[in-house]
């Protein structure tokens, strides 16, 4: 029968497949590892959309193609992808390369498992338990519960979520419309998942109360108490107050002590959403920015943002321990979670969680952590916050450099004045045509490939710069060539 | 506690001073004169080995004729904070190399033992035994690079081996070549995919794939996403619907409001569950149809049951049908639950996690027939075509930016709308994420080494060996079939020897049902195999085989049921 046939032996060819895994990895170290660092060598290589469609030939054909094309494939790829590794790439909260969190993805996506019991990944579910208990003990908890989640968005969704379960357990069964009208608080400068949140979990955006902040961007604890007072006046329920640690934008640290007193005369849930802010926990010089984040009820924390650990690697990090994780998500599901299996299934944690299939995000930060120490950690982070420390002194010495704020964190965010508005403040036209300065200057450095820096406007404020440098490999003389490099290419402006 | 000190001030170079210390890496002398002279920033010693007496009288030699050098370099040093900028905080080389040598690892533990079936599967230790045995700790000082790849063994080494012939356990099996090299390239460039800007190579892949799966599901256009994880895909595909049944909700919320009510089968997947718990929808609104004997929804209840909805006053607004359940691997009748659907105006949404597969080969895809009229499609190629863990798309019919307007927040430091290029094709914006991985990137590599029709083939041959299987065990004395498989998922019972002559009884099945437990203990302790088993809706313990990995092959079918047979037949 022709279904039979062929099937006595393997339908894939291991050693050809070994052979062209040896060769890409090669090309990888080669394109990705060494060249895609190289100061020498361009952070991008821009094409218009279009043009790059046809470089890269992305078509998906009947027929398969032999090897050497598919190497040629893959350094195209390597090519024209953003080099994010790149010493001078300070575009994003994520950038630098480390080898040995880097060995540890590979070896994560080599034995391709998922996390959701200890029969299918054992190592991994001991050592999520390990890590996310030294990120609580950084927060200052002696217990609790955590999971890794596929980014900070999620962290905070699962926070607002459990929250809700918390104060509204019948909600999970009936549902949000059999519960009253919800209430949340976020600083004005919180990020944009804390809404997407709100959507999604039915709550409303509308039920979003925006809390102002100050002049750097931090909460005003009594604008926090008005806007409870107030969603109270409309009859809504306050339950959860999002603080944020580290703002995207400014860099801005809520005020944690003023903000859970409020919650604790309140009653409300606290979480703190440190997933750019948090791994300044591991510096005995900086956590002092997060002062007070130990009585909060949940916090969410990327280690793949300032530890360039890789994307994705987002802890949240409960300070419960009666398993509300657990009851607020677990569904049991008996083709998985069997009550009947010949080990402790207290280690199946995967009901935690609402995914099912869960990548493993434990073992690249792990395997950095055993390289470096929590001590080579913290060196990064306080070698962060001297690179930026550097650049603000500088942009303050430079002319046509000017700051948007003294910056509490790594965020250096600055206008960049051409040497055409200078001198020229008071003329009508000047916020104008500075705003459209920073995308001019964008634009020319990623046709040069030469760097990437990000720029936004802001609230009032037109476009301004926002400089991150987290990689360890930077060094003065990347930031000089930052600031130099503004200047080359704006000078025309 | 390691001392931290700057090697040119702290330190006077005596060699009592020296004796004391112990040396960083280990005590070749070579390492240590190379990290002198290409980084005089920051030195960490730690008591890890002794520095020989003779190296540390060429390290004074060499600190003094550096001397002069480092003072030099010490004046124009930058100290920020106490920290000095000047130099790297990394030693680039040192990090290349231990990637070189994890890669090696890698390669020989891994990826060379994967077509072996000698070795094991797993490698059994009860956890309290595994915490001993590896070492867990994350401290203060870091750890040599010969330490760390030792960790690396370790963590090979106690891992179960998904890709080995044998594992059979869950709904992904097997190693890819190509999505594994396209998986590692991702790691390497660490992309995140939001804007073009960023990800640019990326965006431009993952339109591609979607389009092409788009194709495969017979629609002339639309949307879609990647998502970390098929449970994912499901809550879009329910946040989607809900929002084009009543947009304020995103707004206003759920409170008040009346009752939604989403329909799925009794065999559908948990995410159901979840998603309406997370989504404030609430479980009991959930209405589960009955199915038939098969694992199919029966399309006349899901009509009754959309009319006890509608008697109840609540508004239903979702349907959704599963292609290739996880336990039974059963297919809805995606036409007639379509005609409900329209007729009542009700979303249809797919979860085609697990079947989506099938709908490569052109001799399986009549298993899904009818899915052209879904409103939206998860399909994980993760699962039967080997992508690698994670690779999920949610599909979507619409193609007027439903996904774009039901979840998009405009942040303005992402999605500027002043950039000089076109930012359509900035997608992020579409995502529940903010940063994403880019998993189309896998299945597209692999796509093009293997071509559709290298895919087609790989779906032919795991439900032919399916095939196999289930005439194999209607031929052998013990084992029973639960029921005859549409799909890869063979679920069977064994029954031992001293339980074939029993009456069928409630005794027979609460003895049958502590048989699957017992063999699974069995072939994990001794790590030959690896395959779930679970109680389902009434019925004892069963197993349930699913096959996917090309590198099974018939031999490997003979040898689970011939294990089988010898792990329980004392029991």
């Amino acid at each position: 029968m022709a279904e039979g046939s062929g099937l006595e032996r393997p339908g894939l060819d291991g050693a050809a497949g070994e052979e062209f895994l040896g060769q890409a990895l090669r090309l990888l170290l080669d394109e990705a590892v060494r060249n895609g660092t190289d100061r020498a060598r361009k952070v991008c290589e821009w094409r218009e959309p279009r043009e790059l469609r046809a470089l890269l030939d992305l078509e998906l054909r009947p027929h398969g193609e032999p090897p050497q094309r598919l190497l040629q494939r893959c350094r195209d790829v390597a090519r024209y992808s953003v080099k994010t590794g790149h010493p001078r790439f300070f575009n994003q909260l994520f950038s630098g390369l480390d080898h040995h969190a880097l060995a540890g993805r590979l070896l994560t996506e080599a034995l391709n498992t998922s996390q959701y019991t200890y029969e299918i990944a054992p190592v991994f579910v001991l050592m999520e338990e390990v890590v996310l208990a030294k990120l609580r003990e950084l927060v200052g908890w002696g217990s609790g519960d955590g999971i890794f989640c596929p980014g900070g968005s999620l962290s905070n969704m699962y926070a607002m979520n459990v929250a809700r379960f918390q104060r509204f357990p019948e909600g999970r069964q009936r549902g949000s419309r059999a519960l009253p009208r919800l209430a949340l608080f976020a600083s004005q400068e919180s990020h944009y998942s804390i809404e997407k949140g709100a959507a999604f979990l039915g709550i409303g955006t509308d039920n979003v109360f925006f809390v102002r902040a100050d002049e750097r961007g931090k909460m005003i604890p009594e604008e926090l108490e008005k806007e409870i007072e107030r969603a109270k006046s409309e009859g809504a329920v306050p339950f959860f107050v999002s603080a944020t640690c580290g703002t995207t934008v400014l860099g801005a640290f809520d005020p944690l002590q003023s903000v859970a007193d409020v919650c604790q005369r309140h009653g409300l849930w606290l979480h703190v959403d440190a997933a750019w802010g948090g791994s300044a926990l591991l510096s005995r010089t900086h956590r002092h920015l997060l002062a007070g984040i130990e009585r909060a009820d949940s916090v969410a924390w990327n280690p793949h943002k300032m530890l360039a650990v890789g994307l994705q690697c987002s802890a949240l990090l409960l300070r419960d321990t009666s398993g509300l994780l657990q009851r607020c998500h677990g569904a049991g599901a008996s083709y998985l979670f069997q009550r009947d299996k010949f080990y402790d299934v207290a280690y199946d944690t995967g009901d935690k969680t609402l995914q099912c299939g869960r990548r493993v995000d434990c073992l690249k930060l792990w395997l950095l952590w055993k390289a470096v120490g929590t001590e080579g950690l913290e060196r990064r982070v306080d070698r962060a916050f001297a690179c930026t420390r550097y650049l603000v002194e500088e942009v303050k010495r430079r002319d046509g450099f000017q700051l948007v704020l003294e910056p509490e964190f790594i965020n250096l965010c600055f206008w960049f004045v051409p040497p055409s508005l200078r001198g020229r403040e008071g003329c009508d036209d000047f916020w104008e045509r500075l705003g459209k300065v920073a995308p001019a200057i964008k634009e020319r450095m990623m046709r040069e490939g030469s760097m990437m820096v990000s720029y936004q406007p802001h609230g009032a404020r037109v476009n301004f710069f926002r400089q991150i440098a987290t990689s360890p490999a930077v060094t003065r003389a990347d930031l000089d060539f930052f600031l130099d490099e503004i200047e080359r290419l704006g000078h025309d402006l | 506690m390691g001392k931290r000190c700057f090697l040119s001030s702290d330190i006077s170079p005596n060699c009592s001073a020296f004796n004391s210390f112990r040396m960083e890496r280990d005590g070749n002398p070579n390492v240590m004169l190379e990290l002198i002279s290409s980084d005089f920033s920051l030195f960490v010693f730690h008591p890890s080995v002794l520095v020989p007496r003779a190296c540390c009288l060429l390290l004074i030699e060499m600190v003094g004729i550096c001397k002069q050098d480092m003072l030099q370099k010490k004046k124009n040093a930058v100290l920020v904070d106490g920290v000095i900028l000047n130099g790297p905080i990394m030693d680039s080389k040192a990090g290349e190399k231990f990637v070189e040598e994890a890669c090696k690892i890698i390669m020989e533990e891994v990826i060379q033992k994967a077509n072996d079936v000698t070795e094991k599967v797993c490698e059994w230790r009860a956890p309290e035994t595994l915490k001993k045995i590896l070492d867990l700790e994350m401290r203060d000082t870091g750890e040599s690079h010969q330490k760390l790849l030792q960790l690396c063994q370790d963590v090979i080494q106690y891992s179960v081996k998904t890709s080995h012939p044998r594992f059979f356990n869950q709904l992904y099996a097997g190693i890819d070549y190509y999505s594994l090299v396209a998986r590692f390239i991702t790691e390497a460039l660490n992309p995140s995919v939001y804007t073009y800007e960023v990800s640019p190579v990326f965006l431009l892949v993952e339109e591609t794939v979607i389009k092409k799966m788009i194709e495969f599901i017979g629609w002339e256009e639309g949307d879609g996403i990647f998502n970390p994880g098929g449970s994912v895909s499901n809550m879009y595909a329910m946040n989607l619907a809900r929002y084009k049944f009543c947009p304020e909700i995103k707004e206003k919320g759920l409170s008040g409001l009346p009752r939604l009510v989403l329909f799925t089968s009794e065999e559908c997947h948990y995410s159901m569950k979840k998603a309406a718990s997370f989504l404030g929808i609430g479980t009991e609104n959930v209405y589960f149809v009955k199915t038939d004997e098969r694992g199919k929804m029966i399309p006349e209840e899901l009509e009754k049951q959309v009319q006890r909805a509608r008697k109840e006053g609540s508004a239903p607004f979702l349907v959704c049908a599963t292609a290739g359940t996880t336990v039974l691997g059963a297919f809805d009748p995606l036409d007639e639950i379509a005609d409900i659907c329209e007729k009542h105006g009700l979303w249809l949404h797919v979860d085609a996690s697990w079947g989506g597969s099938a709908l490569i080969s052109r001799k399986h895809c009549r298993l899904l027939c009818g899915i052209h009229r879904a409103d939206s499609v998860a399909w994980n190629p993760h699962k039967m075509l080997l992508a690698g863990i994670q690779c999920c798309a949610l599909l979507v019919k619409d193609n007027s930016g439903l996904l774009k307007k039901c979840y998009s927040a405009k942040a303005a430091y992402l999605f500027q709308q002043d950039k000089f290029y076109d930012v359509s094709y900035d997608t992020g914006d579409k995502s529940i994420q903010c940063s994403r991985r880019p998993d189309a990137f896998k299945f597209w590599l692999m796509w093009k080494a293997l071509g559709t029709t290298g895919l087609e083939e790989r779906v032919n041959r795991a439900l032919a060996l399916a095939r196999y299987l289930v005439e194999e065990i209607k031929k052998r004395e013990g084992f029973q079939l639960l029921l005859e498989p549409e799909y890869a998922n063979v679920c069977f019972w064994y029954i031992p020897p001293s339980l074939r002559k029993m009456e069928d009884g409630p005794e027979f099945w609460q003895k049958l049902h502590e048989v699957a437990p017992i063999v699974k203990e069995r072939m994990m302790k001794k790590g030959s195999m690896m395959l779930g088993y679970q109680p389902h809706r009434g019925k004892v313990n069963f197993f349930r085989q699913v096959v996917i990995s090309p590198q099974v092959s018939r031999e490997d079918m003979d040898f689970l049921l011939d294990e089988i047979e010898l792990l329980a037949k004392d029991l």
